[in-house]
C-alpha cells in the first residue's frame, strides 16, 4: 500500500506540472455560468495561470459545478464524475452547493453537494465576481502544489457512504465500473 | 384585421359564452362552461386564431375548483385571448385537445405532473420535469414545500449552530 | 553495425528535437493569438507541462484496436521524418521523395480513424470523416502545382528542388512563381488544420472531433503527433517554395516567420463548413493551378 504521510519524488513533480495547467470542465448548471466568459475573455484573463478550457469529460481534471442543481441534474452530474480520470477536482461555486442559497425552500434542489461528491473548495458569492473566482482557483492551485487535494481519493475510499446519500435522493442509480 | 369589439361581437354572436372581458389592450378574456369549450376553441381557430401558446392551471381551493385557461394569438388581428374552464378538484378530468393542436399534448403532461389533472384520450402522461416523485403533485395549495424540505433534507451544521425554520 | 547505429543515433536525435520545436511553435502560436486579442497568454512554455501532466494521469481504454490506432498514428507521422531535409539534416534522399511523404502524411489520419472505430463514440467519427473529406479537398490543387513544378525542374526529390533554388534569394519559388506560392499556402492552412478550415476539430459543435475519447496518455500522444505534424508540414512549404537553407538557424527562423503569419491568418476567420471548404478548394485554387501549371509548361 502507498504510503500516506509522505508524498513520493515523482508525486512531487507531477503535481508541480498538474497545477500549471489545469483544464476545466464548467457544468453550467444553473445562472452562475453567466460569470465565467467574463473570466475567460481579455479582461480577467484565465489563461495566463494556465487554465484552459476542455471539451468532454475525458480530458478534463477540474468539474466546476456552477449554481443549484435539482435532482434531475444530479444523477447526470454523476454520471459525468465518474468519466474523468484521476487526479480529478470538483469546486462548487456560489452558495446555491453550500447551503441551498436561494432556493432553500424548494422541493427540488440539493441542499448541500458535499454529500454526493468530494468537494475541494467552494467560492461563496450569489455570483462571485471574476476577481473572487480567481481568487479561489489560484487557492486550489496552492492546495494541489502542496499535496493536499485529494478528493478523488477520498471518493474511493468512503464509496459507501457517497452511494448511500446518492440513492437516497435520486432512487437507482446505473454504475458501470 | 379586426379589432377588440369586432372579436366581441363575433364570440357573442356564435358561441356562448358565461363572460367576455377586456383587460387591456389586445388582450381578451372568455369563459365557457368545460363541456362548450372544445367546440368554441376550433370555432376560433378557424377565425385566424391558429396559435396555442400555452396551457396553464390555477388552483382555486376555497372553491374547491381548477381553471384551465388557454392562451391563443391570432397573426392577423394581433390579439390575445384567454379562453377559460372550470373543472371539478376531486375528481379532475377534462377533454384533451390533441386533435386540434397536436402541440398540446406537452402541455397537458406538463400539467399533469403538477397538478395532477388527468386528460382523457391522451396516453402519453408520463413524467416531464420531475423525476422520481412519490408524493402529491406539488403545484397543489395544499402541499407544503417547507415541511416536506425540512423532514427530506438535511441541513448543514456550522460549528453546532443548526438551521432555523 | 557502426552505420546503422549512427542512423539510429541521429534519427532519435531528428525526432526529439523537431517534437521539442514543434511545441514550442504551439507555445508561441497561443501566445501570439492572445496579444492579438488585447490579453496576456499562456507562457511559451505551457504545452511542455501539458504534455507532462497529461503522461502522469490514468487513462481507460476501450480495447486493443484503440490502443493501436494511437500508436499507429505517432509512428506514421514519425516514419515521414526520414525522408524532410531540416536545413542540410537528412536522412534519406532519393527521387519521389515528394510524392512518399504527401502519402505517408495521410497514414497519421488512417491511425486516427482506426483509434475512433474502437473508441464508439459517434462524435469521434463525425470528426475523422471531416477531416478525411477535407484531405480530399486540398490535395488536388497542391499535386496540380507540384507536378508543374516537377516538370520545370526535372527532378522530384526535395532535396533536388531545395537546391535547384540556390544562389541568391531572387531565385526563390516565392519570386519567380508567386501565384503558385500563395495558392500552397492556402492548402498549408487547410493541411495544418487553421481556421476557416477547422471543421475537424471544432471543440463547441463535436466536442474536440477525433480526440473525444482519449484522456491522459492517449491525449499526450496526440499531442506530440499533432507538434511533428505541424514540423513536417512547414518543412516541407519552406523546402520547396522559399529556398530551404543549410543552416540550420535559418532554416528555423524562416518556419517561424510562415508559422506565425499562418496563425496571424488563421485568427481572424470563423469556420467553413466542410462541404463549402471542399468545395472552395475546387474553384479557384484548382483553376488558377491549372492555369499555372500550363504557362509553366509551355
Amino acid at each position: 500500500m502507498k504510503d500516506k504521510f509522505k508524498r513520493g519524488k515523482w508525486k512531487e513533480f507531477l503535481d508541480w506540472a498538474q497545477n500549471r495547467s489545469l483544464s476545466m470542465l464548467h457544468y453550467c448548471t444553473g445562472c452562475g455560468a453567466i460569470e465565467l466568459p467574463p473570466t475567460m475573455t481579455s479582461r480577467y484573463d484565465m489563461s495566463r495561470f494556465g487554465i484552459g478550457p476542455a471539451a468532454t469529460p475525458r480530458q478534463a481534471d477540474l468539474l466546476l459545478v456552477t449554481g443549484y442543481l435539482s435532482t434531475k441534474t444530479l444523477r447526470r452530474l454523476i454520471y459525468t464524475y465518474e468519466q474523468m480520470q484521476e487526479p480529478k477536482f470538483v469546486v462548487g461555486f456560489g452558495s446555491c452547493t453550500i447551503n441551498g442559497g436561494m432556493y432553500w425552500d424548494s422541493y427540488n434542489t440539493i441542499k448541500q453537494l458535499d454529500k454526493y461528491l468530494p468537494v475541494e473548495m467552494y467560492i461563496a458569492g450569489c455570483m462571485p465576481r471574476p476577481e473572487a473566482i480567481l481568487d479561489g482557483l489560484l487557492k486550489l492551485k496552492d492546495k494541489i502544489e502542496t499535496g493536499e487535494a485529494k478528493g478523488y481519493e477520498e471518493y474511493k475510499e468512503n464509496i459507501e457512504f457517497y452511494h448511500k446519500n446518492q440513492e437516497e435522493a435520486l432512487g437507482e442509480v446505473q454504475r458501470t465500473q | 384585421m379586426r379589432n377588440e369589439k369586432e372579436v366581441i361581437k363575433l364570440i357573442e354572436n356564435n358561441l356562448d359564452p358565461l363572460e367576455i372581458n377586456k383587460k387591456r389592450k389586445q388582450n381578451l378574456s372568455v369563459s365557457f362552461t368545460p363541456d362548450k369549450t372544445i367546440q368554441s376553441l376550433s370555432f376560433l381557430k378557424s377565425n385566424s386564431y391558429k396559435h396555442l401558446s400555452t396551457i396553464s392551471c390555477v388552483d382555486w381551493i376555497d372553491d374547491n375548483e381548477f381553471e384551465l385557461v388557454y392562451h391563443l394569438f391570432s397573426y392577423e388581428d394581433y390579439i390575445n385571448i384567454s379562453v377559460k374552464t372550470r373543472i371539478d378538484r376531486d375528481k379532475a378530468t377534462f377533454v384533451t385537445l390533441k386533435e386540434i393542436w397536436p402541440v398540446a399534448e406537452f402541455y397537458e403532461r406538463d400539467i399533469h405532473d403538477f397538478f395532477g389533472v388527468e386528460f382523457e384520450g391522451n396516453d402519453n402522461l408520463e413524467e416531464l420535469i420531475l423525476e422520481n416523485w412519490n408524493e402529491i403533485p406539488p403545484m397543489r395549495k395544499d402541499f407544503d414545500t417547507r415541511e416536506f424540505v425540512n423532514e427530506e433534507y438535511e441541513w448543514r451544521d456550522y460549528n453546532g449552530q443548526k438551521h432555523t425554520d | 553495425m557502426i552505420e546503422m547505429l549512427m542512423t539510429a543515433i541521429k534519427f532519435l536525435l531528428i525526432t526529439i528535437f523537431s517534437s521539442a520545436l514543434g511545441l514550442l511553435f504551439m507555445g508561441i502560436a497561443r501566445k501570439v493569438i492572445a496579444r492579438i486579442q488585447k490579453r496576456y497568454g499562456p507562457p511559451f512554455y505551457q504545452p511542455y507541462l501539458d504534455v507532462i501532466k497529461l503522461f502522469g494521469k490514468n487513462a481507460i481504454t476501450h480495447g486493443f484496436i484503440f490502443d493501436f490506432g494511437s500508436i499507429m498514428a505517432l509512428g506514421g507521422v514519425i516514419a515521414t521524418l526520414f525522408f524532410i531535409p531540416l536545413g542540410g539534416w537528412y536522412l534519406y534522399s532519393m527521387s519521389g521523395t515528394v510524392i512518399l511523404v504527401i502519402y505517408l502524411l495521410a497514414i497519421a489520419s488512417l491511425g486516427m480513424a482506426m483509434g475512433t472505430v474502437g473508441s464508439g463514440n459517434p462524435q469521434a467519427s463525425l470528426g475523422i470523416s471531416r477531416a478525411l473529406t477535407q484531405m480530399l479537398g486540398y490535395e488536388l490543387p497542391f499535386l496540380v502545382i507540384l507536378f508543374g513544378l516537377i516538370y520545370k525542374y526535372q527532378t522530384s526529390s526535395i532535396v533536388g528542388l531545395m537546391e535547384a533554388q540556390a544562389g541568391g534569394f531572387m531565385n526563390w519559388n516565392l519570386f519567380t512563381y508567386p501565384i503558385a506560392t500563395i495558392i500552397a499556402f492556402i492548402v498549408l492552412l487547410g493541411m495544418m488544420g487553421k481556421k476557416p478550415f477547422d471543421a475537424m476539430i471544432a471543440p463547441s459543435e463535436i466536442g474536440s472531433g477525433p480526440v473525444v475519447e482519449s484522456g491522459g496518455k492517449y491525449l499526450g500522444m496526440m499531442m506530440l503527433q499533432k507538434s511533428i505534424t505541424i514540423i513536417i508540414e512547414l518543412a516541407l512549404f519552406v523546402n520547396l517554395f522559399l529556398g530551404g537553407a543549410e543552416n540550420i538557424l535559418i532554416f528555423i527562423l524562416k518556419m517561424l516567420i510562415v508559422w506565425i503569419t499562418a496563425t496571424m491568418i488563421g485568427s481572424l476567420y470563423p469556420r467553413f463548413r466542410i462541404e463549402d471548404g471542399v468545395l472552395f478548394y475546387w474553384k479557384w485554387p484548382l483553376m488558377v493551378a491549372i492555369v499555372q501549371v500550363l504557362f509553366i509548361i509551355f
